[in-house]
């Protein structure tokens, strides 16, 4: 009916009087196939290790070439913000240029002229390329990296960092960060005031110095341009650049909770809760389930209309403007997100249905209809994505970035169609942990009491807008020298300051051997301390028998060692801590220093309240608490530039007259070791020489 | 920053994904004399159908997708000041499917065909737009026409849509930073004028507003002389003017349209006491060819009746002296908005406003950056923009101060900026760049197929010149350094403003 109706209206002229007669009830039939032509880009390599990557697109009259860096992400710890300060100083003039100078040229020319820690992107007209070219390759040779233009950007940060903790999506983002990637990893770090401050014009030198090499990088061009004038920019601007090798490092895969956690940052007066249900996944760009992963979170909530996430949340609830997830693949790290902004009083009903929606998808074989529909999709999207000239050159790419089979991209709608439900429940068995997920809610407070029932030991964890840990406590009862002596009274079980002290006299040396274990490892790990007054210590790490770490300090000078790596030498700040945290007792020594630490309050740990105290110095923060009921020691924690690590003790014994823990456990980084202790000595006779 | 406060100003849409722009007009000639534009680049043919509605067609088969897009000349500036928010209202509930596309198929049908959708609405013309694979045109030339023909305006719908929107206000205004601003602004900059409220609306007007208030909003505005199709990409265009012919030739022209939609939707008896005459003399199959005289005589009777869109500017209260407000919000940093009446887009003035909100904010060598960014420290960002309006609008002069820095003096340094330029010329370099700026975002607003048919659609419907597309630069390469000082006096004055100045809330 239809054709006919087409073949008989043949002319617009003629269609006041015979309007063709269509049947509307009928949807349509797609006309014939088109076809979608995967140009090859031109790939080449310059003799100091740039890869050459030129995608020609002539529709209009604009060119960008980008330089991608090659260096992997390096964790900033107590410096976070080193690499984004680095990125942005590079705008800040050249030695040839001002930074009013440098802004003004790229303004005129109508360009954009981008860069970060990870690249350098030109933007301009054709016309104007080569203006463009100098003006990039000056901020690439030589930035000049002034004092003033750094102390300006720092001070910026400060007015960055207070506004993004009013921005729910940014604050739901770093606190996603840091539950999913804690522990130094690159992702989980957030810029604060501290942070910024740490960093010098010297930290911002060398990391530019280390990553902006050479030596891995790429040099894409797209756009109104042949190769062979790429070629010729190529051999004429870039190829004499020199830099070291390219940085390699193993951030892990973040941290997979054996729980289901609620994170809570509270957002004073907010309307809305903006939810982040996440959790990290093992897997990398190019992994063959990569395109099944991302099928499998398209079907979930993948940014259109038609996902389970939409239609439940906004369309059937209309708890939500919009609901999505996201399976960010990575290098460096993967996660998946469902999110979405709620109106208060659906907090918990949002969080309820994200839940089942992603517990349903790894019960249930999705429909072949949910299938077909993602598919044909996804494939609608790749011939979109055509469109825009960049897309081929970022396939050319990521192909040998991410070491893809080489007929990847052309082969993509082949795999894709491939992709079987069966396949699919799999991969969401295998990636999607819902059970341990992180839930982030940043909200009014008046909304806590809903989302407890989620986390799988009912407590929330607090964090501030930039993701860090909100502590709470409560004011202390007795003075910081009370609590000591209390503690040193405990261990002795003696009911003065001065019997305990009698008895600690006698203390001369202690031997303790741990025997750790943790799932993610399947040997145990032997940790040996041995200690002697006043401040010598020795402390060995071992596997099967091999040492693998190893901490010596005789209480002047000292070392540590970690396995295959070089000895460093004890700085001065390090001594000086031990000399005022150490000993076989530390708290005899805290009472002696008590001017030096602080008796925060009391806290709650895991159901216990607890005072802290508070030492910090140069080199580090620690924390240590003591049991309100108890007096005892149960934790110290230790937080240094290079991470975390926390050392939990229980289940005190008597030796010798004096009370010491019999489970001594270990949380370095993402590791949890338990420790039993498997052997203690008190006053045996240690040589000197065991400590030098 | 500035591009999230940007967003917060301009644009409500269906789906959170995308921004906007903004609008100008008169009144739709109806001409079905078809025009074929050969300009320097980016060549189309245009027409208009007997019912009025325009037709605009670009091909380029450099890749194979089409975008097929409506706008249609409805924006808030149509609703009664009770009843707000109800154009975006619309771009939401168009979504919920018409007679032949079921209730919440409408995306999925694009999306499962390879397409992509979305829609946006400001205060002069809400637009809705599919890009598809170019082998489903058809489909994309169906779902508008049905969208046009005979949506879906029902309780069910609206309930829904409703509590999408709240959300949609809440997510996008109240929990953000500032995130009320302009609402706050143009509340003050403009009296008795439908610019005085933005598109979102007011959610009591939502809820207080029937059925029937929707449905007679559908009437008023979604009819063919009300709207522009404009469509881009791989096409071939004597088979699109066959199809298009198919699916929006037999779309009702005038009232007809209405007396159709009633047909469909109305009872029997409804019908029977509303027209005199039974529903049964139509034709179900064919309305338009329906045989029966009565109905052929009440066809044509609506046919001739036209739908009138009263398209006279209103005129709001002049703005007078200064207004200075302060708002405590939940946000860290002092904000400071400066509200000035602008010309309308079509003002032989708006090209010479623009540059200087060019001068002022655009890049980092702009004035503004440099002064109150960079140099004095005062601010975080400072922008100033105009939002392009058929009626005279808004221009805000703003800053997001830095930390410790004071409102006065933030407000202080934006004023010495606006000043400097009252009082001496600016350079020819400084207006070589900002020409040399617009050309390279308007090459890049031509990359695409959607952004050409957008773009089409707007110098159609605002300016009623398709053709400007390929003249873009032109109203501005006549702007001289005189022409700047001069609108700078005349629209950045002190005598009529709207301050608003956002401080932090103190916390409990």
């Amino acid at each position: 009916m239809k054709k006919l109706a087409i073949a008989l209206t043949t002319t617009i002229a003629i269609q006041a009087t015979t309007i063709a007669q269509i049947d509307r009830s009928i949807q349509p039939k797609p006309g014939a196939p088109t076809s979608i032509n995967i140009k090859d880009s031109e790939v080449f390599t310059l003799e100091n290790g740039i890869t050459v990557i030129v995608s020609e697109n002539h529709k209009i009259p604009k060119v960008s070439v980008q330089l991608i860096l090659g260096a992997s992400s390096i964790p900033e710890g107590k410096k976070t913000g080193v690499s984004s300060i680095t990125g942005e100083l590079l705008m800040s003039g050249t030695t040839n240029r001002t930074k009013d100078q440098l802004d003004r040229e790229i303004d005129y020319i109508g360009a954009q002229l981008t860069t970060s820690s990870e690249h350098i992107g030109l933007d301009c007209l054709k016309k104007h390329l080569n203006k463009g070219l100098d003006l990039m390759t000056d901020v690439l040779y030589r930035p000049s990296f002034t004092e003033a233009e750094f102390d300006r950007i720092k001070k910026r940060k400060e007015s960055d960092i207070l506004s993004a903790k009013t921005e729910p999506n940014s604050m739901a983002a770093n606190a996603s960060a840091r539950a999913n990637f804690p522990n130094n990893h690159p992702f989980g770090e957030i810029e604060t005031d501290e942070t910024i401050k740490n960093i010098t014009l010297d930290d911002v030198k060398m990391l530019h110095q280390a990553i902006f090499t050479p030596k891995g990088s790429y040099l894409v061009f797209v756009g109104d341009i042949t190769k062979e004038e790429a070629m010729k920019i190529a051999n004429e601007q870039f190829k004499s650049w020199k830099g070291g090798e390219k940085i390699e490092r193993n951030n892990g895969d973040g941290y997979f909770s054996d729980a289901r956690r609620v994170l809570f940052v509270n957002k004073p007066n907010a309307v809305q809760s903006t939810i982040n249900v996440t959790f990290p996944m093992k897997i990398k760009l190019g992994d063959k389930n990569q395109l099944a992963l991302s099928v499998l979170n398209n079907i979930i909530g993948g940014g259109s209309f038609g996902t389970r996430l939409f239609q439940n949340l906004r369309e059937k609830h209309a708890y939500t403007y919009g609901c999505y997830s996201k399976a960010k693949i990575t290098q460096e790290g993967s996660y998946f997100v469902a999110s979405g902004s709620f109106r208060n009083e659906v907090t918990d009903s949002a969080i309820t249905e994200i839940l089942n929606e992603l517990t349903n998808i790894t019960n249930e074989y999705v429909t072949d209809e949910e299938l077909a529909n993602v598919k044909a999709s996804m494939a609608g999207n790749f011939a979109r994505s055509l469109e825009k000239p960049a897309t081929l050159a970022e396939f050319a790419f990521r192909t040998i970035r991410y070491n893809l089979p080489n007929n990847y991209y052309k082969d993509y709608l082949k795999s894709l169609n491939a992709i079987t439900k069966v396949e699919l429940l799999l991969i969401a068995k295998q990636y999607l942990k819902v059970e341990n997920c992180n839930i982030v809610v940043v909200g009014n407070e008046s909304i806590l009491d809903k989302i407890k029932k989620f986390d799988a030991d009912g407590v929330i964890e607090k964090l501030d807008a930039l993701g860090q840990t909100i502590t709470e406590r409560k004011a202390a009862n007795i003075t910081q020298n009370q609590l000591f002596e209390n503690y040193l009274q405990k261990i002795t079980s003696t009911s003065s300051i001065k019997d305990a002290n009698k008895k600690l006299k006698k203390l001369t040396t202690l031997s303790q051997i741990v025997e750790l274990t943790t799932p993610q490892i399947p040997v145990s790990i032997l940790f040996t301390s041995i200690k002697k007054t006043p401040f010598s210590e020795f402390e060995t790490f071992e596997i099967q028998g091999k040492i693998q770490g190893k901490s010596i300090f005789n209480g002047a000078t000292g070392y540590e060692e970690s396995y295959g790596q070089e000895k460093k030498i004890l700085t001065t700040s390090q001594i000086e801590d031990k000399l005022k945290i150490g000993g076989i007792i530390p708290e005899i020594n805290l009472l002696n220093n008590s001017s030096s630490m602080t008796l925060l309050g009391i806290e709650s740990i895991n159901g216990k309240d607890c005072f802290v105290v508070k030492y910090k110095s140069n080199e580090s923060e620690n924390y240590f608490y003591y049991d309100t009921q108890t007096y005892l020691k149960i934790k110290a924690t230790k937080i240094e530039a290079e991470g975390e690590q926390s050392i939990t003790y229980s289940d005190y014994k008597e030796v010798k007259g004096i009370l010491f823990p019999q489970i001594i456990s270990f949380s370095i980084g993402g590791l949890n070791l338990e420790g039993k202790l498997k052997s203690i000595e008190v006053n045996s006779k240690i040589e000197d020489s065991k400590f030098n | 920053m500035k591009h999230s406060l940007i967003a917060i100003a301009s644009v409500v849409t269906l789906h959170p994904v995308w921004s906007q722009k903004t609008t100008t007009p008169s009144k739709i000639e109806k001409k079905s004399i078809e025009k074929t534009a050969t300009s320097s680049k980016i060549n189309f043919v245009e027409y208009d159908l007997p019912n009025g509605l325009h037709v605009i067609l670009h091909e380029d088969r450099s890749v194979p997708i089409v975008a097929v897009s409506i706008a249609y000349h409805v924006g808030s500036k149509n609703e009664k000041s009770n009843r707000t928010g109800f154009a975006h209202f619309f771009e939401h509930l168009l979504f919920e499917g018409s007679k032949n596309i079921g209730r919440g198929e409408y995306a999925k049908i694009v999306e499962k065909n390879g397409g992509t959708l979305n829609a946006n609405t400001s205060q002069d013309r809400t637009y809705y737009y599919e890009i598809l694979p170019s082998n489903q045109l058809e489909l994309g030339l169906w779902m508008e026409s049905e969208r046009l023909l005979h949506a879906r305006v029902d309780k069910t719908g609206i309930e829904t849509q409703r509590q999408v929107v709240k959300e949609e206000k809440r997510q996008s205004n109240d929990n953000q930073p500032y995130g009320s601003f302009l609402a706050t602004m143009c509340k003050k900059v403009f009296q008795n004028h439908p610019y005085s409220w933005i598109p979102i609306g007011d959610m009591e007007h939502l809820d207080a507003a029937q059925e029937e208030d929707y449905v007679n909003f559908y009437k008023d505005f979604y009819v063919p002389s009300n709207a522009v199709l404009s469509i881009a990409g791989d096409l071939s265009i004597e088979s699109t003017k066959k199809l298009i012919n198919n699916y929006f030739s037999s779309i009702p022209k005038g009232q007809a349209i209405n007396l159709y939609r009633d047909f469909v939707n109305y009872s029997t008896a409804d019908f029977k006491s509303k027209y005199g005459q039974e529903k049964s003399i139509f034709d179900t199959a064919n309305f338009l060819q329906s045989k029966n005289p009565k109905a052929i005589e009440l066809i044509k009777k609506f046919e001739s009746t036209p739908i009138l869109f009263n398209r006279t500017a209103i005129v709001p209260t002049p703005l007078k002296g200064q207004t200075i407000d302060t708002v405590y919000d939940n946000i860290q940093l002092p904000g400071v908005f400066v509200g000035y009446r602008f010309p309308e887009q079509n003002n032989k003035d708006f090209a010479a406003v623009q540059i200087m909100n060019s001068i002022l904010s655009d890049g980092n060598s702009s004035r503004m950056n440099k002064s109150l960014v960079e140099k004095k420290q005062q601010a975080v960002a400072s922008f100033s923009f105009g939002f392009p309006l058929e009626e005279p609008g808004l221009g805000i002069v703003a800053s997001i101060g830095a930390n410790g820095i004071d409102s006065k003096t933030i407000l202080q340094s934006m004023d010495e900026e606006i000043e400097r330029i009252q009082n001496e010329l600016v350079s020819k370099e400084e207006l070589e760049k900002v020409i040399n700026q617009y050309e390279n975002t308007f090459i890049e607003t031509t990359s695409t197929v959607a952004g050409v048919a957008e773009n089409l659609a707007d110098n159609y419907m605002y300016r009623k010149n398709t053709n400007l597309i390929n003249k873009q630069l032109e109203a501005y390469l006549s702007v001289t350094a005189e022409d700047v000082q001069r609108v700078a006096k005349k629209y950045f004055t002190k005598d009529a403003r709207v301050i608003l100045v956002y401080l932090p809330k103190q916390a409990n």
